[in-house]
């Protein structure tokens, strides 16, 4: 099997380039083929993407506390266009204010994200839950 | 003297130089000639224009011929490559496919993503293209759609050639399933996603051009003969503007519009994209040198499509200079009676005018890009789709009305226009110099701008007349 293709891109109207540059460079290194689409990119944009690279994975971004807005609607997007299997995670800062992480998650968790993260997560932890995620939607499917 | 001899098969006028590639003034023009195009025989109406430059007897045979002038020549091929392009997600290897067909001379003349349905395959057997062109996927991406389209394509009536320049993990398979076919298979046109590769393909195309159309049209043996193989007409432009700014670097950021009666074509050779904070692109970093092909906008076969489409722009043209709507009406109906009508005197000579300035407005339109304005919580910024041609300092018309153009008033006019305010703001030449390419010497260096780009160049750039 060949090195997964992943989807990377920050959200909405959301110019935070520091972090996505740091997960580009950090997926490669893991051997994920990284398929970066920079900031302010769109919904459709990630899914379009994704599927002209086949790609096992969505990571969105989002930094600047309109993640919510910008994040829903994803999951039934992928779905109409044909991406019925593809894995979708969030991260960063995803909504305004000091609602608690737990929230957060159950509100992604809600809108169709396989897993959430917070602004200060290890990277190598998340690369090991997506691989293991990539292998588990690649079992179910064979 | 090294002399060189270059003749455009062009739908009306088989057109031919006689050039002399190292003149004590450097490349200079020798003799120039046209006679109609002989559509039953395009071999013909080449030899006619051949054997007059050379100064020979017009019953002179192919094979009398003096061989140590180079023939180099091109065609229009039937008012067009058609290309049906063939790709995956609209906004990217369609766009790109789209891109790549014009780029290699061609007309898009259908084009569809996804998958092809059992509709998409019934239109092109009804009518169908010279070739398609396939793509679609990333290398490693998706081959899914591949090859569910190439299943579709192999089981159709359809015996044209296909072109495949997509998923090179897909390349064998596709080739297996369409071996019935006649299918050339060639690099990915997007090996990644934003990362483009148009010559490879673009280099098939020509291949098939010269092989499978231009050799049934009564040119094979001329080729075979002469040795010299025929490109695409609007491909020796597309060539000539790639050539025009590394030979003569003050001539970068060139702009060409080539307004015919059937299409209109332009010609960009100019950086895309520049990279700031305030500006974000979004979708493909078109190439530098871009070429677009409106099949519906020209002033004379093309008329009427060119009054539906700039509907808007010809009454306020129309407007301004006191006409009622009927008249255009009227040009038009004319027009249609007669492609080669020549407009005699007011208010022809007006409406010809009006027609022509709503040409080039749409034509750059087309090929243009924009910004528009996005607020977010770090400051304003521009989302920028398409290409940027602010910074073209020189734009030149090319083509019967554009060629005789005695002032820049229409090229003017339009880009004018086109600053305009709207939601969305074009990129269009800011503050161009005009030329006019009155000798209609473009597409003849065009044919030599491969091998002698330097010459080429010159040529081409000496023929040009300064519009105010």
């Amino acid at each position: 099997m060949s090195d997964p293709a992943i989807v990377l891109g920050v959200i909405g109207a959301d110019c935070h380039s520091v972090g996505n540059k740091i997960m580009d460079v950090f997926f490669s290194g893991e051997g994920f083929r990284v398929v970066n689409l920079g900031v302010m990119v769109s919904q459709l944009e990630f899914v379009d993407a994704a599927i002209e690279t086949d790609a096992a994975a969505i990571l969105v971004s989002s930094l600047y506390g309109h993640g919510e807005i910008d994040c829903q609607g994803l999951r039934d997007l992928c779905i109409e266009k044909g991406l019925d299997r593809i894995i979708l995670y969030a991260g960063g800062n995803l909504v305004v204010g000091k609602t608690p992480g737990a929230e957060v998650e159950e509100k992604f968790r809600a809108m169709g994200f396989d897993r959430v993260f917070r602004p200060d997560v290890d990277l190598k932890e998340a690369a090991a839950l997506l691989r293991s995620d990539i292998e588990a939607r690649r079992a179910e499917a064979s | 003297m090294k002399k060189v001899v270059s003749i455009d098969i062009g739908s009306t006028w088989t057109k031919g130089a006689l050039f002399a590639l190292d003149g004590p003034a450097g490349p200079a023009v020798l003799a120039k000639r046209d006679t109609p195009t002989t559509q039953d025989g395009l071999g013909r109406g080449f030899l006619a224009v051949l054997t007059s430059l050379l100064g020979l007897p017009p019953e002179t045979r192919l094979g009398d011929l003096p061989r140590d002038i180079p023939v180099y020549f091109s065609s229009s091929a039937k008012g067009g490559l058609a290309i049906a392009a063939v790709g995956l997600v609209p906004d990217l290897t369609l766009q790109l496919a789209k891109l790549t067909a014009m780029s290699a001379g061609g007309k898009v003349v259908r084009s569809f993503s996804f998958s092809l349905t059992e509709d998409d395959i019934a239109v092109l057997e009804s009518a169908p293209p010279d070739m398609i062109l396939l793509s679609g996927g990333t290398d490693g991406g998706n081959t899914a759609y591949l090859f569910e389209n190439a299943a579709r394509l192999a089981a159709s009536k359809l015996q044209v050639p296909v072109i495949f320049a997509g998923n090179r993990a897909a390349a064998s398979r596709v080739a297996r399933i369409l071996e019935k076919k006649d299918v050339v298979v060639t690099e990915n046109i997007m090996p990644e996603i934003g990362q483009m590769n148009p010559e490879p393909a673009r280099d098939k195309i020509r291949g098939l051009f010269l092989d499978r159309i231009v050799a049934g049209r009564g040119l094979g043996e001329i080729v075979e003969v002469l040795g010299s193989r025929p490109k695409p007409t609007p491909l020796g432009v597309f060539e000539l503007v790639a050539a025009i700014p590394r030979v003569q670097p003050d001539w970068d950021d060139l702009c060409v519009i080539d307004m015919g009666g059937a299409t209109t074509d332009v010609y960009s050779n100019t950086e895309s994209y520049l990279e700031t904070d305030t500006v974000v692109l979004k979708g493909l970093r078109e190439p530098r040198n871009k070429r677009t092909v409106e099949g519906d906008l020209g002033l004379r076969v093309s008329a009427r499509t060119l009054w539906d489409a700039g509907r808007e722009i010809i009454l306020e043209g129309l407007d301004k200079a006191g006409l009622p709507a009927e008249a255009m009406e009227g040009f038009i109906a004319a027009i249609a009676a007669d492609a080669g009508l020549l407009p005699t005197g007011e208010p022809q000579k007006t409406l010809d005018r009006i027609l022509a300035e709503a040409c080039v407005f749409l034509a750059v339109s087309r090929h243009t890009g924009g910004w528009r304005e996005a607020f977010t919580p770090q400051g304003r910024v521009f989302v920028q789709t398409g290409k940027d041609l602010r910074r073209v300092k020189a734009v030149v018309g090319s083509g019967g009305y554009l060629s005789r153009s005695a002032d820049a008033a229409v090229m003017r006019g339009a880009l004018n226009r086109l600053a305009r305010p709207a939601e969305e703001r074009k990129l269009a030449p800011e503050r161009p110099a005009f030329y006019a390419d009155a000798a209609g010497l473009f597409p003849l260096a065009g044919n030599l701008a491969e091998d002698y780009p330097e010459e080429a160049t010159a040529l081409a750039l000496a023929s040009l007349k300064p519009l105010e």
